[in-house]
């Protein structure tokens, strides 16, 4: 499928919000995140390290025709926010959308970019982070 | 203390294996096939399976957090994918001070390959306590 009509339809979902995903912040799964990335501080019993939000919720969602286009997905980047700090027992509540997508030629071939935005806000209401993802299709 | 821009940060060798993807893959719950089947992986182009992105980006977040310490927080963190890694090669974690501006520190972090070649780039930003 070229890669244009693929873009047509998904700049339809720019913008597009997917209901929030609840979780709450388990000691249990701090600890297997901590060990699986191969962090032995401390302070990860508690508190969640740099990157754990991504294993709290999707940071970004299934978009069935993005798949019409090329075989196989890669990651391109991830830009995290921390306005407050996340602990055990904190309740997540986060919110992904769609925030562009576009196609650029390399070397090898088109790609096309899927650009997802997430915000985390915890039980008080505050945003404790923000995430902004990179999905490259190759 | 005192920071000032070209000081390089402690670096951190990773020794990621087939096994740590397996234990990463199930921790985030990112069940992409290319991360722990090899025939999948091969199926679509790629050498064998190949770390987590987001895992390389843990161990530059790991890079920062062991520096700073309890000595300021990390307000941003942000990484580029430039190449894929394999499994059961050392992965090496560098960074340097790139600005200093009152109590914000900025760094430049980067991963690379046995090769040197840098195929995880980015960078954080944080501010020191008083």
């Amino acid at each position: 499928m070229a890669v244009t009509s693929v873009l047509e339809r998904l700049k339809e979902r720019i913008g597009v919000e997917r209901p929030a995903v609840n979780a709450t912040v388990e000691a249990g799964h701090l600890r297997r995140f901590a060990e699986a990335i191969g962090d032995p501080n401390p302070r990860w019993l508690n508190e969640a390290p740099p990157t754990f939000l991504v294993a709290l919720a999707p940071a970004s969602y299934h978009v069935p025709e993005a798949e019409e286009f090329g075989k196989g997905w890669l990651n391109g980047g991830n830009r995290f926010e921390y306005l407050e700090p996340v602990k055990v027992g904190d309740e997540i509540s986060a919110t992904t959308k769609l925030a562009d997508a576009y196609e650029k030629s390399g070397s090898s071939g088109t790609l096309l970019f899927i650009i997802f935005e997430t915000e985390f806000k915890n039980q008080h209401g505050s945003m404790v982070a923000r995430l902004r993802g990179t999905a490259i299709r190759r | 203390m005192s920071f000032k821009v070209g000081d390089e940060i402690p670096e951190l060798v990773k020794h990621p294996t087939t096994r740590q993807l397996v234990q990463y893959a199930g921790a985030q719950g990112d069940f992409y096939e290319i991360h722990y089947d090899q025939d999948y992986a091969r199926s679509v182009g790629l050498p064998g399976v190949i770390l987590h992105g987001l895992l390389k980006a843990a161990f530059l977040g790991q890079l920062v957090t062991d520096w700073l310490g309890d000595r300021g927080r990390l307000k941003t963190f942000e990484v580029s994918y430039r190449g894929i890694d394999v499994p059961d090669k050392p992965y090496r974690c560098s960074g340097k001070i790139t600005k200093v501006d009152g109590r914000q520190v900025e760094v430049e972090v980067w991963g690379e390959d046995p090769a040197g070649q840098r195929t995880t780039v980015g960078s954080a930003t944080v501010e020191m306590a008083s």
